[in-house]
């Protein structure tokens, strides 16, 4: 065969060593960046472990904060889990309902012109920087009123928003419109159609986005710094003051002088990214066995 | 289908939690903001107010400059300023009071492995350094001050606070006023335009810039010093001597100015004359800042009757001298200008 | 075809006629309501931010963008973005030029050469990275890379590439634009990869054998079918990873040391639009200050879209040229 006129054997007489070693240079680099990639992860995965090796003990679950200890003080990072747990579950309640809503529309009501805007809309809102949605929350909620666990977890909420609506719009779409068409026909009315088949079906990947979305927020400290950073160190359920939070106390303790602190620190990052990476990988087996049930069920 | 179960009782778990999150605590919250400088002394008195009276007092050392703006956008039931409030601040805050409820000094941090506490240094030398003019250890200006000293030749790291500061406005309130090249191109303030160096967010993000770096210098309430084992100068006041900020040096200062200004209650007690043979010179007041018609009235009172007398008592240890009588006399009249 | 378009066809057959069904009105007018919501959100958000920035607006007008100042002092207020557009822009390019050719590496590693059983573990890797939160990433950078650089790395390239004013004296602390360069390329680098490494995949088959079967190799093969074809979702990526950098606070203010002025050397302090919000804005004093720094907000916001839209038109002209419909949203 003759790509424009040149055959193979016109290709291997032009200077083929040459060639063949930058190839092998080339291959070489390309592994080198997959090693460096690779060593990048366990490099600062390790680093967190063992720095958080020393105050990975029951007394960061089981104590609070206490700033200014003098002499040593047994503290932990209770009230800020708590804290975390409290905003993280509240924004996901904010979020989650509304972004599946949203999806729903998009997927099963709304026009093309109508989508592709909107689509275009949630588009933006994930590109705005969190920093900016924070400088917004404050201007919404805090001036005035003072900050507060519910501020901070609408900011999350407005981070989460996108992620969630864009994940279930995807898997909605997996559906087979012969599904719709079947039950459309049998005279069930579209909203029943909706909420008790189609919702259904596509759950695994609603759990699948909704999980990747609280993995993506809970580590997010931007969000929290002005609507819900000026806190007591006890533990506190109660969302209409402003609560601790894990990514906001790693981001004060980081800055303090004291190595005591930097240690509470690096074990709450330890316990924050392996929450992260169990979601993330939750996600992955739940997108891979769901993946299988939709192409074994074709 | 069980996945749609898991669902559900996740939702359900997250509106239980929003649920309880919606309780209400049996404590009474008072939140307030503002200086770094305090928040040492403040952070003990969480624990004996609520056994006292049942409050739960949540401060964050956010800068006093932040502190003024929670308090104005009332974000917090109270904020507290080493800086006094300003003219427009007052007007601003509309109908706050200004109330000092603390006393101690900024001490001048430095990290040099290997040579002794206590350095003396002197004004107009400090400035020099800040503006970058001195730029190592061992220039002749501190080894003038420091005869018989080995000093290293270790570059001059300096550190100082990026965000709004009260700790700031004291020291370059010193600066400005032994250093005349420092007053017309820096002056005095919570922030300035500072020509070299690291900044660090709050009187700890100073800290841990000196104290993780060999050759830095930096400014910070004297209470962090103590807590993490940094060394600070012995700094040269009017009467001529080498005066550390302890106990005495800080009541020294303090009694150079015991008349609160009769409208804003503002002291200053920054380089005090030089009968002062003891001071400290760069001292300073703290400030509370309370609207005077607060929801939370009733319980502000309470709250700083008791920082104004038994909260002193925690002071001594942090290096904050109780306040004297006559500011405390002034004080207390004050705090009853809170209503409700 | 959309699931919507089934409305108008199914609901004409077997039931005759077009009843409209209480449940269906509802559904539509919540579902409506939500999707309304997150344009009112939008909305909300860019005219808050302008509506904060306008007192500093007024003030300094335009030339705010480019005015290197930023004096709090009472009585001498004058602030401007000049300097946090600088770092800005310096950080998150130099980012990206250490990412970009890590992270087409990777993908190019991950679709040509990587064993099959490796190439699992190795994307999964990879893209944890990017979960690694910007809070952990800014501790990291503080406590760990920050003294690491400071105590070895800045010495060398100062001695060794002192002649060149990016590489002059080394920083007093481990704080520096140097170290945010470093953290920032670490946290786009698999957000390129992984967008890149679709791209890769989808190169067709028939292209790449074509060309193999040619007598080129495999470097060959990649420089004249895999780049050309991928070229423009590889812009988008890049550019979605600059977007990334520019908008990142956290781990920026933990390590870039908070200067104000320019310096063009790599080692010395500095502060980007965000870490000097992240920095400053609950500390803020003044009304004219924290509308300025609503003001670097808003400038930060319109780099944002334009370059998210940026990277949304480029998806679209590459896909209607390859002629390949992409039902997602978006990139990444």
């Amino acid at each position: 065969m003759a790509l424009h006129g040149i055959t193979r054997a016109d290709m291997a007489a032009v200077n083929l060593p040459r060639r063949k070693a930058v190839n092998r240079l080339m291959e070489g680099l390309t592994w080198l960046a997959a090693i460096v990639g690779v060593a990048l992860l366990v490099i600062i995965v390790w680093s967190v472990a063992r720095r958080a090796w020393g105050a990975l003990n029951l007394d960061l679950f089981t104590k609070d904060q206490v700033l200014f200890a003098i002499g040593p003080v047994h503290q932990g990072l209770r009230n800020a889990f708590v804290g975390s747990l409290v905003l993280v579950g509240l924004a996901t309640a904010m979020a989650l309902p509304v972004g599946i809503l949203i999806a729903i529309y998009l997927t099963e009501y709304a026009r093309p012109w109508i989508r592709s805007s909107v689509s275009l809309v949630l588009d933006v809102l994930n590109g705005i920087p969190a920093i900016v949605v924070a400088i917004f929350v404050f201007g919404l909620f805090v001036v005035g009123h003072g900050q507060s666990g519910y501020a901070g977890a609408f900011a999350l909420a407005c981070l989460m928003l996108p992620l969630v609506a864009r994940s279930v719009m995807e898997v909605l779409l997996l559906v087979p419109s012969s599904l719709r068409e079947a039950s459309l026909g049998l005279g069930v009315p579209r909203w029943r159609t909706v909420l008790a088949i189609v919702l259904p079906q596509a759950m695994g990947g609603i759990i699948t986005g909704a999980v990747l979305a609280i993995a993506r927020i809970a580590g997010e400290t931007a969000p929290l710094l002005f609507t819900s950073s000026i806190v007591g160190t006890q533990i506190s359920w109660d969302a209409s003051h402003a609560l601790q939070s894990i990514p906001v106390a790693i981001f004060e303790l980081s800055e303090s002088p004291d190595p005591a602190d930097h240690s509470r620190a690096w074990a709450g990052a330890f316990v924050l990214l392996m929450f992260i990476l169990l979601l993330s990988l939750s996600a992955r087996w739940l997108a891979a066995r769901s993946r299988r049930r939709i192409s074994t069920s074709r | 289908m069980p996945k749609t179960g898991i669902f559900i009782a996740a939702v359900v778990a997250a509106l239980a939690v929003a649920g309880a999150a919606t309780a209400k605590p049996s404590d009474t919250v008072i939140q307030g903001a503002g200086s770094t400088f305090v928040a040492p002394l403040v952070a003990q008195w969480v624990s004996p107010l609520g056994s006292a009276y049942g409050y739960s007092l949540q401060y964050s050392g956010i800068g006093s400059g932040g502190g003024v703006s929670a308090v104005t956008a009332r974000t917090v039931d109270f904020g507290a300023s080493d800086a006094p409030l300003t003219a427009d601040q007052f007007s601003a805050c509309k109908g706050c009071v200004q109330i000092p409820w603390a006393l101690s000094a900024t001490a001048v941090l430095y990290n040099l492995p290997g040579v002794k506490n206590l350095l003396h240094m002197d004004g107009p030398t400090l400035a020099k350094i800040f503006m970058g003019q001195i730029t190592s250890w061992n220039d002749p200006a501190i080894k003038k001050l420091n005869k018989g000293v080995a000093l290293p030749d270790t570059k001059i790291a300096i550190a100082h606070r990026s965000d709004n500061s009260g700790t700031t406005y004291n020291f370059t309130d010193y600066l400005s006023a032994v250093s005349p090249a420092w007053k017309s191109q820096l002056g005095k303030g919570v922030a300035v335009n500072w020509p070299v160096g690291t900044g660090g967010r709050g009187s700890s993000g100073v800290a841990a810039i000196v104290s993780q770096t060999p050759g830095a210098i930096g400014y910070a309430d004297v209470a962090y010093s103590l807590a993490n084992h940094l060394k600070f100068f012995a700094m040269k006041n009017r009467a001529g001597k080498f005066a550390t900020p302890g106990l005495k040096g800080i009541l020294g200062a303090a009694s150079s100015d015991v008349k609160p200004d009769p409208k804003t209650n503002e002291l200053s007690i920054v380089n005090p004359p030089t009968k002062f043979k003891l001071a400290y010179p760069i001292s300073t007041y703290t400030y509370v800042i309370v609207p005077t018609s607060s929801p939370k009235a009733a319980e502000l009172r309470k709250f700083l009757f008791w920082a104004v007398t038994k909260g002193q008592s925690y002071g001594p240890k942090l290096l904050f001298q109780p306040i004297p009588r006559p500011v405390l006399v002034v004080a207390e009249k004050t705090i009853t200008k809170i209503k409700g | 075809m959309s699931a919507a378009d089934f409305s108008t066809d199914v609901s004409a057959a077997p039931l005759g006629g077009r009843r409209i069904r209480l449940g269906d009105l509802l559904l539509q007018l919540v579902a409506g309501l939500a999707a309304l919501a997150s344009v009112v959100l939008v909305g909300l958000i860019v005219w808050k931010v302008i509506a904060g920035a306008w007192p500093s607006i007024d003030t300094f007008g335009l030339s705010f963008v480019w005015h290197i100042a930023w004096n709090p002092v009472l009585g001498h207020e004058l602030y401007g973005a000049g300097s946090f557009l600088f770092g800005t822009a310096i950080t998150s390019l130099l980012a990206l030029a250490l990412a970009a050719p890590l992270a087409i590496g990777i993908a190019l590693y991950l679709t040509e050469l990587s064993p099959r059983f490796l190439r699992g573990p190795v994307t999964a890797l990879v893209e944890t990275l990017a979960a690694i939160p910007s809070v952990v990433m800014g501790l990291w950078g503080i406590l760990v890379l920050g003294p690491l650089l400071h105590d070895h790395v800045e010495p060398a390239l100062h001695s060794a590439l002192g002649f060149i004013p990016l590489f002059g004296e080394p920083s007093p602390s481990g704080s520096s634009i140097f170290t945010a360069v470093i953290v920032l390329a670490i946290m786009i680098l698999p957000i390129v990869a992984s967008i890149t490494r679709e791209l890769f995949l989808g190169v067709p088959r028939e292209l790449r054998e074509g060309a193999l079967a040619m007598g080129t190799t495999r470097w060959e093969m990649i420089q004249g079918v895999v780049f050309p074809y991928a070229r423009g979702g590889i812009a988008a990526a890049l550019i979605l990873g600059l977007g990334r950098a520019i908008g990142e606070a956290i781990a920026v203010t933990q390590v870039i040391g908070g200067g104000v002025f320019i310096h063009w050397s790599l080692f010395s302090t500095g502060d980007t639009l965000a870490s000097k919000i992240a920095a400053s804005y609950q500390g803020a004093t003044t009304k004219i200050q924290v509308a300025s720094l609503i003001y670097l907000g808003l400038i930060l916001l319109v780099f944002s879209l334009l370059m998210n839209v940026a990277a949304q038109w480029i998806v679209r002209r590459v896909a209607r040229r390859q002629g390949v419909g992409t039902n997602r949203g978006g990139l990444g």
